[in-house]
């Protein structure tokens, strides 16, 4: 094995706790800043606080979006287009959720870390609401486990549920003092579910888009590639995954050892990019199928 | 480890930065092709209406010519989930006409929401000149047929309830036929 140098140092040469612990103790000037209190009314709140809450509220809209259908009973809006405005809900809150641990890495802030739980869950109630009104309003046959499991991409979509449950039990910090070391573990199906959802949205949109009336990705707007489910999937996960690779965080890691910030910026900023190219229209039919079941006018396209 | 830092080469290649950077030249080879094809959205918008019958230089400004496809699936959207639920409300009633009243009256009432919801939907709907009068007459005989379910539901006997039969079963076969014609035109 090739022996590690920083410089002219070995990392033998670096403090007992290493290079890592250094970095995630050391709390960046964004992070202190954030600690700061400011005065409401006639309490003080942290501004950690303010920006937490009004970063977390849009995992809320899916859910929001519902609601109407939910007082009213409205069973058309809910078989119309529940999957499509709790499932991408859903879709968007486990990217948002996954993209907590690149903006760390990227970033070195962690005043926003709290995000990933509250992301969390909420991909695991929209989830979770998606299955159980598939569940009662889809028209395919064999009852109910025939609407949550009839085609392979709601079979798909059935493991990410029974997946989320567990996750969604031991989300909170009693479950994690008791889970110890297997917390952590656990907690790794999220990259399963990651895995299912490539295959959930495989399974029901496929590989090509639409052309004429036929095949996916509504082409209303003429652009039925941008609207491919598994295209936007597929670009938004390019940057999780690979800001996850434990060499490609090492090499940014040594480029912020070294000062050059700028160098992680330039390099990444195509992949995010890309990323804000594909979410914009998961976020877009979101909000477009969203407003469509709150006003209980369901869109199936 | 195939990581290696070495004096007065910073930044060299390693693993990690391969990756990064071909996944950095592929994305933005990704975001560039996707730019042009953004760039040609309108010319497909164009295309992609004028495919459907609808002439782009006719719809107003701001607002989206309304496409075969889009009309299709708008209906689809009403009229599916109230034809389904109609079918479960008359199979209700019709399981409970001959012994219990306050069965076969809340089987008429869930009706009478159905029918209801049907002409909320269909309203909603912008039909194009050419099914206007076919939507407008589905829309009437459907609050018809509404007016008569509930007027059923307020029977005190089952006799009474059942009396009601021939002239809503006419109705319903009415509103049917009308569904028909607007599935024929889409």
């Amino acid at each position: 094995m090739a022996r590690s140098t920083v410089g002219s140092r070995t990392l033998n040469d670096l403090p007992a706790e290493g290079p890592q612990l250094q970095r995630r103790t050391a709390k960046s000037r964004v992070d202190e800043w954030m600690e700061v209190d400011f005065k409401f009314g006639g309490s003080r709140i942290k501004r950690k606080a303010l920006a937490l809450v009004l970063l977390g509220i849009p995992g809320l809209a899916p859910l929001f979006f519902m609601t109407p259908a939910l007082f009213t009973l409205n069973s058309s809006t809910f078989s119309v287009s529940v999957d499509d405005t709790l499932g991408t809900g859903a879709e968007i809150c486990l990217f948002l959720c996954l993209l907590v641990s690149p903006m760390v890495t990227i970033t070195g802030q962690h005043w926003f870390v709290p995000l990933r739980r509250w992301y969390g869950i909420m991909m695991g109630c929209c989830a979770i609401g998606d299955a159980t009104a598939a569940s009662i309003t889809d028209n395919f046959a064999g009852g109910v486990f025939g609407r949550l499991a009839g085609h392979v991409f709601e079979l798909m979509g059935f493991f990410m549920v029974m997946l989320v449950l567990p996750l969604l039990a031991t989300g909170n910090p009693w479950a994690q003092r008791k889970l110890g070391k297997y917390w952590k573990r656990l907690h790794r199906l999220i990259y399963v579910i990651w895995g299912l959802l490539a295959a959930h949205l495989m399974f029901l949109e496929g590989f090509g888009f639409q052309s004429g009336s036929d095949g996916s990705g509504f082409a209303g707007d003429g652009d039925p590639v941008f609207h491919q489910r598994f295209y936007q999937y597929s670009v938004c996960s390019l940057f999780l995954l690979l800001l996850r690779l434990p060499p490609v965080k090492r090499w940014i890691a040594a480029r912020q050892k070294e000062g050059r910030n700028w160098l992680v910026y330039v390099t990444i900023a195509p992949i995010f990019a890309l990323f804000v190219f594909g979410f914009i229209f998961v976020i877009n039919e979101e909000i477009f199928k969203g407003m469509d079941s709150f006003t209980e006018h369901p869109s199936a396209e | 480890m195939t990581q290696t830092y070495l004096p007065g080469a910073r930044g060299q290649l390693t693993s990690g930065g391969v990756i990064i950077a071909a996944g950095s030249i592929l994305a933005a080879i990704l975001v560039l092709l996707g730019l042009v094809y953004a760039a040609g959205t309108g010319a497909r918008h164009q295309a992609a209406l004028a495919a459907a019958g609808c002439e782009p230089g006719l719809s107003p400004s701001g607002l989206q010519c309304t496409t075969v496809q889009m009309l299709t699936s708008q209906y689809m959207a009403v009229a599916t989930p109230v034809t389904q639920q109609l079918a479960a409300d008359v199979a209700g009633y019709n399981a409970s006409e001959m012994h219990s009243v306050a069965a076969a009256r809340a089987a008429l009432t869930a009706e009478v929401v159905s029918e209801n919801s049907l002409d909320t939907g269909l309203a909603a709907i912008t039909f194009p000149p050419a099914m206007t009068s076919v939507a407008s007459a589905l829309m009437r005989d459907d609050v018809a047929l509404a007016k008569l379910t509930a007027e059923q539901a307020r029977s005190t006997s089952l006799t009474r309830m059942r009396s009601f039969n021939r002239r809503v079963q006419a109705a319903s076969a009415t509103v049917q036929a009308e569904m028909k014609l607007i599935h024929k035109d889409l």
